[in-house]
């Protein structure tokens, strides 16, 4: 599943980030998001998009259309 | 010593810069952009100081972060001050590891240290000096605090670089090793290493780089950069103890702020009061008292300078030329303070990335950020802060656009124009009327962001990608000083240009083409030009008059020039009538009718800005070639909307 899929403040962690565009997959690592980080998305903008997700200890706003290639699985 | 000052974008970089340097620096631009570039002298020592932009690491992925690495291998720097923010202690560490793969020197300066303790969580300092093997020092930039440790430790550091940390796994640090042998530059060997085994395509190195691949199952750059930050989560969790759980006073505000519902009107409610701030109370009521001391000044100086029996053309080049013109910058000081106050207000307290946040949606429709909005509603009031106003936002694609896009939105200069056609010709529809221009620049901002994203936006794919930094109570110290320092830069720049362009327009009206000075104004230079150009004018207004296009021509001094320019010519006219009117019977301007007074009206609202405007876009455009494009792109839009207009209202009224 992707980010996107994740309700408000559910725990995921990053499995990988399938992004065609290498500058901007390497800038979002390059911001964190690596392999087995823990993320959640805790704000929705009033429009709809796009989203907050707190990731080591920050938060990072991103479009839904990028968020859409980061794929994270649940853990409790 | 030439020191560099580098970090995150939020860390409070600019804050530690000014407490280093106090107010000795001085702010230029870097080659060939419009970023900002700063340099000082340290406090008490002799070390240059460079503020570098606000970057997340030496990939070139935005200019910004170009400009930086390009600097620190390109010149010669002794020193590196490394700002930490310790709230995001592992993405700024992420940087900080990059530039310890550098043969330079780095002092750390961990920042919000007070912050982090708010939030229940402790920071190990010395631990963290241990792990890096650099000196790290506690300071905080908002308060002054530890400023003068710092400065302290920057003078007793050597400048020998000490040993790089191996922060990878064995087999990777061997590759980089390896290929380290081979390589012949002297200096940032490790990071040229580092560079060769990302990017060669050289096959004894591609062999390399599948070997890792292999290992870790992600492409090189993947690998490199999860390793890295694999070793920076080990140092922070040794470094960094949570105490107690507290609230997150930021995510709280924002359950407001960024509320589904309350959001919009909240960001209505801020913007109305910045505009009433700025453009109506302290607008209208200073620039009336500014413009009267000018007035007061210029008669007092005339009778001076008549005193003392000095000839009519220079007491006329002092009064009429330098000091109108000197006066037309000084009028838009207050506005331009009351603006920057504001902008300076809602960066320092957090609010301006969360108002991105908030319309992103609506603005990447036209190709633009949603901070794009902030110098449209500003410009309504000047042109010259909405321009400026434009460097709020990050991206240079989206500063161009915009600062060719804010003298679109007629600013209050233009309204004498509106008041004066429209109270004439459109008597009992003003409202109505006088509304409708407004609504067309609207369109025509819509329609122009999507024109320049087909001419410009071609090979740029756009991103939003953007910390959302927490809120701040700003200190009022600083938020002053980066008033100051915008409002200095703009009578530095902007200044000289409106300065020397009053004395030509002075000169061209004063003097006739055989440079006699003082004749009717029929026979200047300037009306000279008009007469030849007055055909541009024939085909949306219908009518050949040099006394038209001489009135749109000193809407380039300050736009509600056209009026008091119409209201000169037409007072100079032979059959004066009383009482007089503009468009009166026998005024060079009783030719107008509804159709082309609506479309002059057009023309100059949205043909070039006033010299103020341009040289402003100028400083922010960066260069001439792009300044008259912007000028060519706004004058041609207005050209052919008043044809239209014309030819269209001609017909139905």
């Amino acid at each position: 599943m992707n980010i996107c899929e994740l309700r408000l403040n559910q725990n995921a962690r990053i499995v990988s980030i399938e992004m065609f565009n290498k500058k901007i997959r390497n800038h979002f690592l390059e911001m964190g998001l690596v392999k087995n980080t823990p993320i959640k998305i805790i704000k929705i903008a009033p429009m709809g998009d796009p989203i907050s997700i707190e990731i080591r200890g920050y938060e990072l706003c991103l479009r839904k259309e990028d968020a859409k290639k980061i794929k994270v699985e649940v853990y409790r | 010593m030439k020191i560099a000052l580098i970090g995150n974008q939020n860390s409070g970089k600019t804050t530690l810069f000014n407490n280093l340097t106090g107010m000795n620096q001085k702010i230029g631009n870097w080659p060939g952009v419009t970023i900002e570039k700063k340099v000082g002298r340290i406090k008490g020592t002799n070390h240059e100081l460079i503020d570098l932009p606000g970057i997340y690491s030496l990939t070139p992925y935005t200019i910004e972060e170009k400009i930086s690495r390009d600097f620190i291998i390109e010149n010669k720097i002794d020193l590196i001050i490394n700002i930490v923010d310790a709230t995001s202690l592992e993405r700024s560490l992420y940087l900080t590891t990059e530039l310890l793969d550098l043969d330079v020197q780095v002092v750390i300066a961990v920042n919000m240290i007070d912050r982090l303790n708010a939030k229940g969580i402790s920071i190990n300092t010395e631990k963290l000096k241990e792990r890096l093997g650099v000196e790290v020092c506690e300071i905080s930039a908002l308060k002054g605090k530890g400023i003068d440790n710092l400065i302290k430790k920057i003078s007793m550091i050597s400048i020998q670089k000490n040993n790089q940390i191996k922060i990878f796994p064995r087999d990777v640090e061997e590759t980089i090793y390896n290929i380290q042998n081979r390589i012949e530059s002297i200096k940032h060997k490790r990071y040229m290493a580092l560079e060769v085994l990302k990017n060669s395509n050289l096959n004894s190195i591609k062999i390399l780089q599948e070997k890792i691949q292999k290992n870790y199952n992600m492409d090189i750059e993947e690998t490199l950069i999860t390793l890295r930050y694999e070793y920076i989560s080990r140092i922070k969790n040794e470094c960094i103890t949570k105490i107690k759980n507290t609230k997150n006073i930021s995510r709280t505000l924002d359950k407001i702020f960024l509320n589904k519902f309350l959001a919009i009107p909240i960001f209505a409610v801020i913007m109305f009061f910045i505009y009433y701030l700025s453009v109506g109370l302290v607008g209208t009521y200073t620039a009336d008292l500014v413009k009267n001391s000018i007035d007061g000044f210029r008669i007092f100086i005339q009778e001076l300078l008549e005193a003392i029996n000095l000839s009519n053309w220079i007491i006329s080049l002092i009064c009429d030329g330098i000091i109108t013109g000197v006066g037309s910058v000084l009028s838009f000081l207050p506005q331009l303070c009351m603006l920057f106050l504001s902008i300076s207000l809602l960066e320092a307290t957090g609010y301006m990335s969360r108002i991105a946040f908030l319309l992103d949606k609506l603005f990447r429709k036209l190709g633009l950020s949603g901070k794009a909005l902030i110098p449209f509603i500003v410009g309504s009031g000047c042109s010259v802060p909405g321009i400026m106003a434009s460097r709020i936002m990050e991206d240079q694609y989206d500063r161009k656009v915009v600062t060719i896009l804010t003298p679109l939105v007629p600013c209050s200069a233009k309204l004498p124009i509106i008041a004066l056609f429209t109270g004439y010709f459109f008597k009992e529809n003003y409202g109505i009327i006088a509304t409708s221009f407004y609504l067309l620049a609207i369109v025509i901002i819509i329609i122009s962001s999507l024109l320049m994203k087909k001419l410009l936006h071609k090979k740029y794919t756009s991103t939003y990608i953007s910390e959302l930094p927490e809120y701040k109570i700003p200190t009022i110290k600083y938020v002053l000083r980066e008033v100051w320092d915008r409002v200095k830069e703009f009578i530095k720049k902007a200044g000289t240009l409106i300065f020397v362009s009053s004395i030509v327009v002075w000169f061209l009206l004063s003097f006739s083409i055989d440079l006699k000075y003082g004749g009717e104004i029929e026979n200047s230079i300037l009306a000279f030009i008009g007469k030849k150009i007055a055909w541009i004018f024939y085909p949306i207004i219908g009518v050949n008059s040099w006394e038209v296009s001489v009135s749109a021509l000193q809407g380039l001094i300050a736009k509600e020039q056209v009026v008091s320019s119409m209201e000169i010519i037409s007072g100079l006219s032979k059959d004066l009538k009383v009482p007089f009117e503009i468009f009166g019977n026998g005024s060079p301007f009783e030719f107008f009718n509804k159709a082309s007074s609506y479309a002059f009206v057009v023309f100059n609202l949205f043909s070039a800005p006033c010299f103020a405007a341009i040289s402003t876009m100028k400083k922010e455009l960066g260069n001439i070639k792009q300044t008259i494009f912007a000028i060519l792109f706004q004058t041609s839009i207005a050209w052919c909307l008043s044809l239209i207009l014309y030819n269209l209202l001609k017909v139905i009224l």
